[in-house]
């Protein structure tokens, strides 16, 4: 396998593959917002994606710029992603729909699991692959590598990886796309991408 | 009327949880529901039913009938000011 | 390798066990009606009318819990009756649920808003993983435990987990199906998505306004070649195709056109070696909410074309028993492969304009019924097909 581009996405700024690409201001609470005006898309979903969804789609985008998708059939992309958070921030917002606005809010209830966002991006790509979501206690990178390559092996022909989380005002998220490719990815090389 | 729906637009975007979104950003005439426009769903129809009743006093029993009152702002306060 | 049936077990409105399910189905007999607690009384609904106690007490069940797994003890203790626990065969449960202990949090919080006796100690039945443990505590399984929650495709989606862990020996027998109690959280979260019928629910029919939900529980047991070599069960009927596929068009709505339906019936057709003409019967997903029954009739029809096999939902008897329906709708179609049964779809009147199809209408006997196709379909295009066959 081989990675064919990674894209981390923050209020720091976008970094894809290794190289920054925009500057924002890190006092920006809209930052996701600033990003998916820069990028001159039409999608009106983004406006009602949790934090979550909004990351990741932005990311895919910019991953999109580099990494020709549509090479691979609908149900050829598996999906792996994980975060340590879940969806607790969209579960406080939920709550708060309820305890303080007086009413639970479906919109907000629907993002009650991270894993929506694997839907979010199948929506706007059509794929049809497997996808799973992870709960963990850190970024683990050999994780990552013994999945994909479980993956790889039961037939996939790429893999999108994301770490994606958001909670007490901390929100950061890294996607990073493999195919299967001879070669291999070694733990350092994906420690890399995620703390840069 | 005028008012109503600048006052509409905040509502909608408190409700749907629209924080990127300004109310100028919401055009009268423009359709809230589909690809284009604001790319609204059936889940989003509810909360507007819960927005009319919460608010306006309003009930709508039959989820059905939101299609045609949740249009567009125009048609959204059209209703309203039909029926309150 | 075989992946052999030999048990079943269920739970509902329409009977406590096989024999009183079929009376029902005979004598198009629903099990919904206005309900009679505090949370159901203005609805319709598929209840059953034993309380926690009483269901410990008539089963002789010597775990608690929440009604969720008092539900699930049921079915899946008829389901084993006559299985044995053997040093040689390696046997799990796999149970869906999607409420959990939910019945028993929400009585637990009104006593701590009343200020009555709150024992926060009676939360621990809220997670849906307890009342699996507690259902196999109740078998005396240890082995391997699990539980799915992906809403209303749970069951079918444990059993086809079951079916895999066989396959690939990481089981030798397996108890799956899935379990959900009936609680003002469930009445509440579909009455907010306003898609309830006030009335009867009338899947198929081109006025349908919505479901009603039901409670209940229904578990089969799976055995390799190897397990029965040992056990020496007959075999009942053989699971012969299972697929999950997702539908990437919505978190909650089915896409109209039907295509996460339709690519997991042509997987599971594929995987149990089967084309679409082998189908006897197609025991529907069939909620009657107007956006499952349109978007299943065009997987079907995209599927089965213009030879459509009688197809039906049980759902207009049992209601709608979200995580428990692909478990109760296994044990139905093992029964019609048995006797050769086909069971009708209550309340149709006029096919849906869109798509013409007409569902079964009245009970059928001895009919041929070799392979059964039955759809368990989820909230966000979680779709899952199981196919049922003769031994």
């Amino acid at each position: 396998m081989r990675i064919l581009g990674a894209c981390k996405v923050s209020k720091e700024g976008v970094i894809v593959n290794n190289e920054s690409k925009t500057e924002l201001l890190a006092s920006s609470d809209d930052w996701k917002k600033e990003l998916y005006s820069s990028l001159k898309i039409d999608y009106p979903k983004f406006h009602k994606m949790d934090a979550l969804a909004k990351m990741a789609f932005l990311s895919f985008q910019y991953l999109e710029q580099v990494i020709e998708t549509d090479r691979f059939q609908d149900d050829e992309i598996a999906m792996l992603f994980a975060n340590t958070y879940s969806s607790y921030d969209t579960d406080q917002k939920y709550l708060e729909s309820y305890t303080v606005k007086g009413s639970p809010s479906p919109s907000l209830f629907v993002y009650t699991l991270p894993n929506i966002l694997t839907g979010e991006l199948s929506i706007f790509k059509k794929w049809y692959g497997e996808n799973i979501f992870f709960i963990h206690e850190n970024f683990d990178p050999e994780f990552f590598i013994d999945q994909i390559n479980f993956y790889l092996s039961k037939g996939a022909k790429a893999c999108l990886c994301g770490w994606v989380d958001a909670a007490n005002e901390n929100e950061e998220c890294l996607l990073f796309m493999v195919d299967n490719t001879t070669g291999e990815i070694t733990k350092d090389e994906l420690l890399n991408y995620y703390k840069q | 009327m005028s008012d109503l729906k600048e006052t509409l637009k905040e509502q909608i975007i408190e409700q749907l949880n629209l924080e990127d979104l300004t109310p100028a950003d919401i055009q009268n005439e423009i359709s809230l529901f589909g690809d284009e426009g604001l790319g609204l769903d059936s889940i989003d129809a509810l909360e507007f039913i819960v927005l009319l009743e919460q608010h306006y006093g309003i009930k709508i029993e039959d989820p059905s009938e939101g299609k045609e009152i949740f249009q567009s702002v125009d048609s959204l306060a059209a209703y309203i000011e039909k029926n309150r | 390798m075989k992946i052999h049936v030999t048990g079943y077990g269920l739970i509902s409105s329409i009977g406590y066990g096989a024999d009183d399910s079929i009376q029902s189905l005979r004598n198009e007999k629903t099990g919904i009606e206005r309900g009679r607690l505090a949370h159901s009384k203005k609805y319709n609904v598929g209840a059953i009318h034993l309380s926690n106690s009483e269901l410990k007490k008539r089963y002789n069940l010597s775990t608690d819990g929440s009604r969720t797994a008092l539900l699930g003890m049921v079915a899946a203790k008829q389901a084993f009756e006559g299985h044995a626990l053997l040093d040689d065969v390696r046997t799990g449960l796999i149970s869906g649920t999607s409420v959990g202990g939910m019945d028993i949090s929400e009585a637990e919080y009104k006593k701590y808003l009343d200020q009555d006796g709150h024992n926060p100690d009676n939360y621990k039945h809220h997670s849906s993983g307890v009342g699996s443990e507690q259902i196999a505590q109740e078998l005396g399984i240890s082995e391997f435990i699990n539980t799915i929650s992906t809403a209303c495709s749970s069951a079918t989606n444990a059993i086809m987990m079951g079916a895999r862990m066989i396959r690939n020996g990481s089981l030798d027998r397996v108890i799956v199906g899935g379990t959900d109690g009936l609680t003002a959280f469930t009445i509440a979260g579909f009455k907010s998505l306003m898609i309830f019928d006030d009335e009867w629910c009338k899947p198929f029919d081109e006025s349908r306004k919505g479901l009603n939900l039901g409670e209940g529980a229904g578990y089969i047991v799976l055995e390799s070649d190897k397990s029965i070599s040992i056990t020496k069960k007959e075999p009942l009927a053989v699971l012969s195709g299972w697929s999950n596929a997702s539908d990437a068009f919505h978190q909650t709505a089915s896409s109209p056109d039907g295509h996460g339906a339709q690519l997991s019936m042509e997987e599971a057709l594929n995987v149990a070696g089967l084309s679409a003409r082998d189908i006897d019967y197609i025991n529907a997903h069939g909620t009657a909410t107007p956006n499952n029954d349109l978007s299943e009739s065009q997987a079907i029809k995209g599927i089965f074309g213009d030879n459509i096999p009688p197809f039906s939902s049980t759902k207009s008897y049992t209601g709608h028993t979200l995580a428990a329906s692909g478990g109760i709708e296994a044990v139905f179609a093992i029964l019609a492969i048995r006797n050769g049964y086909l069971y009708p779809n209550l309340n149709f009147n006029k096919a849906i304009e869109e798509t013409g199809l007409i569902p079964q209408q009245s009970f059928e006997e001895n009919r041929t019924v070799k392979h059964v196709l039955s759809n368990s379909f989820g909230f966000g295009g979680n779709n899952s097909t199981i196919i049922l066959s003769a031994v």
